[in-house]
């Protein structure tokens, strides 16, 4: 019978110093974290009132600089219509790889490139919606749309790579009884395959509108900057992200606290639409 | 379960099995596989309208000239982006370098040492670093971080002035603020990566290790680490890549100078933030439209490139490259 | 399923929002505050859209929120910059330009595929060498040789011999300088390179006079406000910001060596002596960086607001055109008087005369504005 070696001082001490060390760089990983959610609610809670919320910015040196509601609706109607593009669009792709193309060639090749698109960088993207779509003044220059479109190329990629997943957990058992019952192929995507996944397509369409209404570089070029509130997505539109970018800079210290206030009203939403996530995902009968 | 629609109840829920019902099915298909082809063409008209946008500006400097020439000057109309290239080559490595490591021991932390009941609240914490937007990293870096780092980043700076790319003075936006601030929002995506594939380490592998003997940090040396090698390498690419393209907090905090950056703790530029600081004014200058444009092909490339390589790795991971840890061979 | 139809009903509820939106074509935002906005049969209304300067936008957003108390009229005005004004107007993204750096030939030619531009000029303003060290007062004696040798990173701490020298202070702080310069293209930057020029040869052939420059050295921000910023954040940091923005934030500002050799600190008299000298050309495009007398400030500078000279040909519709002729009125006439309150200097009245004459000929498709 051997005995097992004993465990030596230096190798214990090397046991202990490192597991140390990982607690430690764990710990220091959740610090900005911290720091971040800290001066946003200081700094960010000072700037909240009911004038911000309510009332738009003015752009006005002396006087009222007003508060972020352009801002806020302008975040709410361009993250609805990219998500109205993105979301459908996606999972319609993800459909076609999952249910027809499989693992056929021309299945990869899109998935290829799917993967390709979420490696670009927003800037990128806004770029492109630029040049196609602002210069040649397709329906006028900065249009509220035009940053809409951005947005949805952006989330286009993460809406399908989540709900591929999703719809490849659907048992094949589900749609093979369907299919043995005389189902039309139709019928079982939309009857059994879709209702299966809807926790899981949630969240990640969820995820991919949080990580939209985050982004600023999308929009710089494309809904430009305007000041005041108004629906009309063939005009400018504010933006949160956008309204923050403007005031970071400032040297008005009201404007950076107003920045302040955005961004935590921001982060709230964001914060919110991840939760709301994540709660979908735990119902999820799938994951 | 939606099955019940299914069952025969009567006849009035059977699926329809006439011809007409069924016609439906290629039109679903069709319209599937066209939106995936679409994906196809958006991607090629993609590359290929940048390309030509950016062509005027490739023909003036040469693809060559135009990357490497060390001359970024609106006013003078010469554009050679390798000012732009080096801060971003630098300020993405100091993200790697500060922020792969933490985000590995973060993985190992969560997956192999820490207690059962904090795996999960430790994640999802992890995780919301992910939630910030890039923004409002940016106001936090340059209110914040930035002017509270400048005492230290001198003091390092003085101390240890005979390395490279260190010394001289430090100004309060810089690259290595820029570096830093990257590195936590790439956090996430290297730590989720990371822990995804050491959750797929067999654990006979781990077992073995702990039944030879080996502490609990053996073991991760021997049975996890080499097994996640492949997936860890992919997930620190990703984090490159996301890295290169990050634009609004860098340009919120690297003081946006169109020079090679004498030290880490100078001002610098990168090629996202360019595109996003001049392309506002360039809008009606040919030249100047088509250097942004081809500022955001090299980017788009370079991107490209990093995420080719990371796919290969993160690829080989998944096909479980490395079952028998080399320790263990002989 | 119930969630499912909850959520397409929700969303098909915003879509149908935004189409509504849409379909009304609302043009005039609805702003907030209460007053000015109520439509009465006297006040006209609608919206103009500008973009350009920042170094103006304090007394041209004063003058906005005026304007729309008294016509109901909402300028939006996009301070980005004289570079992006000027790009603005030339691809008619907008109704009208401003920029202090008048359009180069090129960029004339540029714009002339819409018509022919025209500089309004508006007001002058002064471009202060602000800086922000605890250890030296207001009022840094400094001329344009030293500033230039310190944008040019050749002085690089603020106790330098050569600072010592020119502003005969020998108690000045052993600290390092940090230049905080524009990183967009700006028409203040342009009048400040243009003062350096005149001093100071090596900047001259150096990063030049232009509306932005290969800065040698220093941290660059977007706009006149971001400058002052940077100015604000650092100690020892110093930056060219314009007056407006030096006193929002009580900084201390150089007393500069102007043309007769006189220390000058940037104030609204200052200002105004530069402008008095002022013979500008026929078409406007004129400069009073270092103008001469002995009271004048060096480096104030005059701003201009640009529109097309035929804007309907342009692409105005002639409702537009008449509402930006009111807009160009009312900064040639109630405007002037409101100037001073934010340390801009009006227009002497040889050039206001001059440029009332162009608004006065400015064209709808061949008829004078206004006359539909």
């Amino acid at each position: 019978m051997t005995t097992l070696p004993a465990v030596s001082g230096r190798r214990r001490v090397t046991d202990s110093g490192m597991r140390a060390l990982m607690l430690v760089l764990t710990l220091i990983a959740i610090v900005p974290l911290v720091l971040i959610l800290y001066y946003l609610i200081k700094e960010g809670i000072g700037a909240w009132s009911k004038d911000f919320f309510t009332t738009d910015p003015t752009g006005r040196f002396l006087g009222n600089p007003g508060g972020i509601k352009s801002a806020i609706w302008g975040t709410i109607e361009m993250v609805a219509l990219a998500s109205l593009i993105a979301i459908p669009i996606g999972i319609g792709v993800a459909l076609y790889l999952v249910e027809y193309g499989k693992q056929g060639r021309f299945a990869n090749v899109v998935r290829y490139f799917v993967d390709v698109m979420t490696g670009v960088p927003s800037v990128v993207f806004g770029l492109f919606v630029y040049i196609v779509l602002v210069v040649t003044k397709v329906g006028g220059t900065f249009a509220a749309w035009k940053g809409s479109v951005a947005l949805a190329l952006l989330m286009l990629p993460v809406v399908t790579r989540s709900a591929e997943v999703v719809l490849n957990l659907v048992p094949d058992s589900l749609r093979e009884g369907a299919l043995a019952l005389g189902a039309p192929r139709w019928r079982v995507v939309f009857r059994v395959v879709l209702p299966s996944a809807l926790p899981g397509l949630v969240t990640g369409s969820l995820l991919a509108v949080a990580r939209a209404a985050g982004e600023t570089a999308p929009l710089l070029f494309t809904a430009a900057f305007v000041f005041g509130t108004q629906f009309d997505l063939s005009q400018r539109m504010n933006s949160l992200p956008l309204q923050i970018f403007s005031d970071v800079g400032q040297a008005q210290d009201r404007l950076v606290q107003r920045a302040w206030g955005a961004a935590l009203t921001l982060v709230l939403l964001v914060l919110i639409l991840s939760l709301v996530a994540r709660l979908a995902q735990r119902r999820s009968r799938l994951a | 379960m939606e099955a019940g629609s299914l069952t025969a109840r009567g006849g009035r829920t059977l699926p329809e099995r006439s011809p007409r019902a069924r016609a439906i099915d290629p039109l679903l298909r069709w319209t599937l596989t066209g939106l995936a082809a679409l994906i196809l063409l958006l991607i090629g008209f993609f590359f290929i309208r940048l390309f030509i946008e950016a062509k005027p500006a490739f023909d003036k400097f040469g693809y060559v000239g135009f990357v490497f020439d060390n001359n970024w000057d609106v006013s003078r109309e010469i554009f050679g982006a390798w000012p732009l290239v080096v801060g971003t080559l630098i300020t993405s490595a100091i993200a790697l370098i500060l922020g792969v490591p933490v985000a590995i021991a973060t993985a190992i932390y969560t997956t192999e040492l820490s207690p059962r009941h904090l795996r999960q609240p430790l994640t999802i914490i992890v995780e919301l670093l992910a939630a910030v937007p890039s923004v409002v990293y940016g106001l936090w870096g340059i209110i914040v971080l930035a002017p509270k780092l400048k005492g230290p980043e001198q003091w390092f700076s003085d101390t240890f002035s005979f390395l490279p790319l260190v010394g001289g003075p430090v100004s309060i936006p810089n690259c290595f603020v820029a570096g830093l601030i990257m590195a936590i929002m790439i956090l996430p995506i290297v730590s989720a990566i990371s822990r995804e594939v050491m959750v797929t380490v067999p654990s006979e592998n781990k077992e073995a290790a702990l039944a030879l003997g080996a502490t609990r940090w053996e073991m991760i040396r021997i049975a996890v680490l080499p097994y996640s090698r492949s997936g860890i390498s992919g997930a620190a690419m990703l984090g490159l890549g996301r890295a290169i393209g990050e634009t609004i907090a860098v340009t919120i905090v690297i003081g946006n100078a169109p020079n090679v950056p004498d030290s880490i703790f100078s001002q610098g530029y990168t090629l996202a933030a360019v595109i996003a600081n001049e392309f506002g004014e360039a809008a009606s200058d040919p030249t100047h439209r088509a250097a942004l444009i081809a500022a955001g092909l090299v980017l788009f490339v370079l991107t490209l490139l990093v995420n080719a390589i990371a796919r290969h790795f993160v690829n080989r991971a998944q096909r479980g490259e490395r079952t028998v840890p080399k320790g263990m061979a002989g | 399923m119930r969630s499912h139809r909850w959520l397409a009903a929700s969303a098909a509820g915003v879509f149908a929002l935004g189409i509504a939106a849409c379909g009304s074509n609302d043009e005039s935002p609805s702003g907030g505050t209460s007053s000015g906005s109520s439509s009465g049969s006297a006040k006209q209304g609608g919206t103009i859209n500008g973009a350009g300067a920042t170094f103006p936008a304090p007394i041209y957003t004063e003058w906005a929120a005026r304007f729309k108390d008294q016509t109901g009229t909402t300028i939006n005005y996009q301070a980005v910059g004289s570079g992006g004004g000027i790009a603005q107007f030339t691809a008619g993204t907008v109704d009208f330009g401003a920029t202090d750096a008048p359009m180069k030939d090129e960029e004339e030619q540029a714009a002339q595929k819409k018509g022919a531009p025209v500089h309004v000029p508006t007001v002058l303003g002064a471009v202060t060498v602000s800086y922000n060290v605890s250890g030296i007062d207001k009022g840094l004696k400094l001329d344009g040789a030293t500033i230039a040798d310190i944008f040019l990173g050749k002085i690089k701490k603020w106790n330098d011999p050569a600072i010592a020298k020119v502003s005969g202070n020998t108690s000045l702080p052993d600290k390092d300088i940090t230049v905080c310069h524009r990183s967009d293209e700006s028409g203040t930057t342009k009048n400040f390179t243009e003062f350096l020029a005149d001093y100071s040869p090596e900047w001259k052939s150096g990063p030049g006079v232009d509306k932005t420059v290969k800065w040698p050295t220093g941290t660059g921000a977007k706009g006149n406000d971001g400058v002052a910023g940077c100015v604000k954040q650092t100690d020892g940091a110093v930056g060219y910001v314009e007056q407006a923005y030096a006193l929002q934030n009580n900084f201390t500002t150089a007393a500069v060596k102007n043309k007769e050799g006189q220390f000058v600190a940037p104030s609204l008299e200052a200002t105004s002596a530069a402008g008095a000298a002022a013979s500008p050309p026929a078409d406007l495009r004129f400069s009073t960086i270092n103008a001469p007398g002995a009271k004048a400030y060096p480096i104030s500078a005059v701003t201009f607001l640009l529109v097309y000279q035929d804007m309907c040909k342009a692409g105005m519709n002639a409702t537009q055109a008449k509402l930006v002729k009111s807009w160009l009125d009312y900064a040639l006439g109630a405007g002037q008087e409101i100037a001073p309150q934010l340390q801009y200097a009006p227009l002497p009245d040889s050039v206001k005369t001059k440029a009332k004459a162009k608004v006065a000929g400015l064209q709808c498709n061949g008829a004078a504005v206004g006359s539909s």
